[in-house]
């Protein structure tokens, strides 16, 4: 008796997530309790990405190279009650924020990261410094021995405004997502991911700029006619930094590249946000606790009692919501995939039906081992 | 004053267990009996602040004749030895309630036998009459028995039947030698005081002397006497194993002392380097089958026979500096494995294993139980005798005093305290670090009367490490009278030459 042995792998949960992408599903599974959590999580999402954001901007237009921004997270208004809430830890953790953007700034990728090694920039840049330093001898010395340093600064600088941006969009567009919702508009995860494809389709074409203000004369470090675009040089390079590489760094544990114990090229980094460990112990990336610890302040009363009901109740807060922050980002994963899909989805032509799969194969490839298979089933 | 200690728990006992059900509930009987045992613990701290700390003699005391024919009085007193012990007594008896399961089958006989356990005990500390001892010490028995049998693990027969067995021969022997005692007295006496001057011959002293050694030997326990007290340990639901590795341990050291030493002192003297030599193979012996153990509880039960070998080591010597070593130890090995055995119960009942090869990364601050790892990790430090905790200044004291009498069983046993670092780490580091498994990820809600008990007994081993005057002042003229007894020919040079030992003032230690 002659065994067949099939010619492809057999269907794994991963061609399961395939097929349900294919039919207009989301790497995560649709259920009620998804929902909630995904929804709820986002809102509270919505307030902190606001706070980011404004924080973010802040510091690039008006912390503008001052080299020790000791009042940086206190947005223009330090007085000592604000101090002493902040020394408490009463506030909103900006670091969380700041590794976003480094992680943007180390991994590059994207027209803004291009930008920023042209020469155009290298003009409009140094305009600003000469103004900025106009006066302060000692940095102007400095910026004479070390001329790359100020320019670093700027660039840096720059993808705090360019997240800044970006977010201030995202945090709009999870509001909205929440409001609708609770008028009862969004009732599936697909209509989630939905929500998010078409603000991110809505906003793609949105303006990057960048501009400080510097006595009273305006420099533009990114002038519009630089062409950059919110979808194509913030989100996808800030899906590929945050979402999925991030740092090998910032864990307890001390990795030794020499040993093999990091990938050799950045691009092969996986310690991204969708990679964390709901359960952080030493793990890489960046801490998902301080993004947690501020989600707690703004959950809505709904999500709160779910969490409520489980075996710890509140005692394992930051742990229920890094869970249910990831499935949500799975969710807006879904919205960027779907929205870099060759084809549309409802195409019928077969090569295209082809290319698209294919496109969904590798994102699922390299998704494999980050949290996907786990949000597949519930979580406790 | 001191009967209260004994007849207010029995009393209550008697009133758990016999009181109607409708009078008595569960919960009433729960309430009662920590109601009583907070009495007795303030009555403690009561007569803690009547002691006089300058008398080495007997204090409190109560006496009548109970049954004259047989010798035997209703006889109580309290000196710096049985101080101690009868405070630490009365708090890990008021914590054992605290920690013990709301929702345990058979309520009412639970309290009511922790109630008389804990008045066998106190009597124990405190009869100043052999055969009033030896009632005590019995009744004591009875209750843990039961506790093992009923509520203990699923080997609970095996284990408790084990303990009986050894307990009983160890009260045998125990009372033979008692026997023994009051025979060659002439007047068939039971009464301690009078038994405190026997003129003997050495051959007869060696051998009562030996009968009482193996008898509160088996308590202790003296290895190889020590197979029961793993079993039962592990059987055991934890109140019963803080009660037992935290005070009745010490009945045997207690008893080694009261009647070994102070009753036969010159034969103490003969004996002294086997039972330095029994310490020494009790520290090795128990740290190394310590370092094998994967269950929590087992390994912290040889961390006991290992420990108790301090105890042992120290009460060989014999010298003022020793004997408040000894009790010093006492104490400290029974605030720390109590809170050790807390610790671990608190691990079982969440995570419903002891095994270490299982158990990992229990520090996990949200899932976890960092808390209660955290404790373990200073309960930890404190039984490997990390300076600032009462394990440090305890075991420095049992070093120091018995340095110059025994060096090389001295410096063998240091080698405990290396090992107890060794299998304790080993602890820690399987069980609390690393990441924490799916199969632990969603464990019970931890509360705070989970922690509390072991929060008092952390504060107390602190406390006692940076104030250890706090416990060595109450037992200095006691031990300065108990280490000059008998033909002191063996220790007199060091004395003579060590200020520190005669008289007991180590200004660092007890101011």
């Amino acid at each position: 008796m002659t065994t067949l042995t099939p010619s492809t792998p057999v269907p794994t949960a991963l061609s399961a997530i395939a097929e349900r992408l294919e039919n207009g599903g989301a790497l995560l599974p649709d259920s009620p309790e998804n929902l909630v959590e995904v929804v709820g999580v986002l809102k509270s999402y919505a307030v902190v990405l606001d706070a980011y954001s404004i924080n973010l901007n802040y510091i690039a237009e008006h912390q503008f190279l001052v080299l020790f921004p000791f009042f940086k997270y206190m947005n223009g208004d330090v007085t000592a009650g604000k101090l002493m809430r902040h020394w408490l830890h009463q506030r909103i953790n900006y670091e969380f924020a700041e590794y976003c953007m480094k992680a943007m700034f180390w991994h590059g990728g994207g027209g803004l990261d291009a930008y920023l090694d042209t020469e155009e920039f290298r003009t409009r840049a140094t305009a600003a410094i000469q103004a900025k330093l106009k006066g302060n001898l000692m940095m102007r010395g400095i910026n004479q021995l070390f001329p790359q340093f100020l320019l670093e600064q700027i660039r840096q600088l720059s993808f705090y405004s360019g997240l800044g941006q970006f977010w201030r969009v995202m945090s709009d567009m999870f509001m909205v997502l929440s409001d609708r919702y609770d008028a009862g508009d969004i009732t599936s995860i697909a209509d989630v991911v939905d929500h998010i494809k078409q603000g991110l389709v809505d906003n793609a074409a949105m303006p990057i700029t960048y501009a400080v203000t510097i006595e009273g004369d305006r420099y533009e470090i990114i002038p519009a006619t630089a062409g950059l675009t919110f979808l194509m040089d913030t989100a996808v390079p800030y899906v590929e930094a945050v979402f999925l590489r991030s740092f090998p760094f910032f864990g307890t544990v001390s990795y030794n590249a020499q040993a093999q114990q990091i990938p050799p090229e950045q691009a092969d980094f996986s310690y991204g946000v969708l990679f964390a460990d709901p359960l952080p112990t030493g793990g890489a990336g960046i801490p998902p606790t301080l993004l947690m610890q501020d989600l707690t302040h703004y959950l809505p009363d709904y999500l709160r009692a779910v969490y409520a009901g489980g075996l710890r109740g509140n005692g394992d807060l930051r742990v229920k919501i890094n869970q249910s922050f990831q499935k949500s980002m799975f969710c807006v994963t879904t919205s960027a995939i779907l929205g870099l899909m060759p084809h549309p989805l409802t195409t019928s032509q077969p090569q295209e039906q082809q290319a698209n799969r294919e496109f969904i194969d590798s994102w699922l490839a390299r998704l494999e081992p980050s949290a996907l298979l786990r949000v597949q089933t519930p979580q406790s | 004053m001191l009967s209260i200690l004994i007849w207010l728990p029995v009393l209550a006992g008697l009133a758990i267990a016999c009181l109607p059900e409708a009078i008595m509930t569960p919960t009433r009987s729960r309430q009662v009996a920590m109601a009583i045992a907070l009495v007795i613990l303030g009555w403690t701290g009561y007569l803690l602040t009547q002691f006089d700390v300058q008398s080495a003699g007997l204090q409190f005391q109560e006496s009548f004749d109970w049954i004259a024919p047989l010798g035997l009085s209703y006889r109580l007193g309290m000196d710096g030895l049985s101080l101690p012990l009868i405070a630490i007594n009365s708090l890990l008896v008021y914590i054992a309630l605290y920690c013990s399961d709301v929702n345990l089958i058979r309520p009412r006989l639970y309290y009511s036998l922790m109630m008389l356990l804990a008045a066998g005990v106190a009597g124990a500390f405190l009869a100043q009459n052999l055969l009033l001892f030896f009632l005590f010490y019995e009744v004591e028995l009875i209750p843990l028995y039961l506790m093992i049998a009923i509520w203990g693990g699923s080997r609970r027969g095996y284990a408790a039947t084990k303990f009986l067995i050894y307990t009983a021969i160890s009260g045998a022997l125990i009372l033979a030698a008692f026997f023994g005692l009051a025979l060659l007295s002439g007047s068939f006496s039971f009464d301690y005081e009078q038994l405190q001057n026997l003129e003997l011959p050495m051959t007869t002293q060696l051998i009562l002397l030996v009968t009482i050694v193996v008898g509160f030997g088996i308590k202790v326990p003296i290895v190889p006497l020590h197979t029961w007290l793993p079993d039962a340990h592990v059987q055991a639901p934890t109140p019963t194993s803080v009660l037992l590795a935290g005070v009745l341990l010490k009945l045997g050291t207690y008893g080694l002392l009261r009647f070994g030493l102070q009753l036969l002192p010159d034969a103490w003297r003969v004996i002294a380097p086997a039972l330095a030599i029994l310490a020494v193979v009790n520290v090795l012996y128990g740290s190394f089958v310590a370092i094998a153990q994967t269950d929590m509880k087992k390994m912290v039960a040889y961390s006991s026979v290992g420990h108790m070998g301090y105890v042992m080591l120290a009460a060989a010597a014999a010298t003022p500096l020793s004997i408040a070593a000894t009790i010093a130890q006492m104490i400290s090995h029974g605030l720390i494995s109590a809170l050790l055995f807390l610790l671990v119960g608190v691990v079982y009942s969440k995570t419903g294993t002891r095994n270490v090869d299982v158990l990992q990364g229990l520090l996990n601050p949200e899932r976890g139980l960092p808390l209660i790892g955290s404790l373990m990790i200073v309960s930890v430090m404190a039984s490997a005798g990390i300076p600032g905790m009462i394990g440090f200044i305890a075991e420095f004291l049992v070093y120091r005093s018995s340095f110059p009498i025994f060096p090389v069983a001295t410096l063998l046993c240091m080698l405990g305290t290396a090992l107890t670092a060794v299998y304790f780490l080993n602890l820690i580091n399987r069980s609390f670090f690393g990441r924490l498994p799916e199969t632990f990820a969603n464990l019970p809600a931890i509360y705070w009367k989970d922690r509390i008990p072991a929060l008092i007994v952390v504060a107390l081993v602190i406390a006692f490490g940076l104030q250890p005057g706090w416990i060595i002042r109450w037992s200095e003229p006691t031990s300065l009278a108990l280490g000059t007894l008998g033909d002191r020919s063996t220790t007199t040079a060091f004395v003579e030459a060590n200020p520190l030992t005669l008289p007991l003032s180590a200004p660092a230690l007890v101011d």
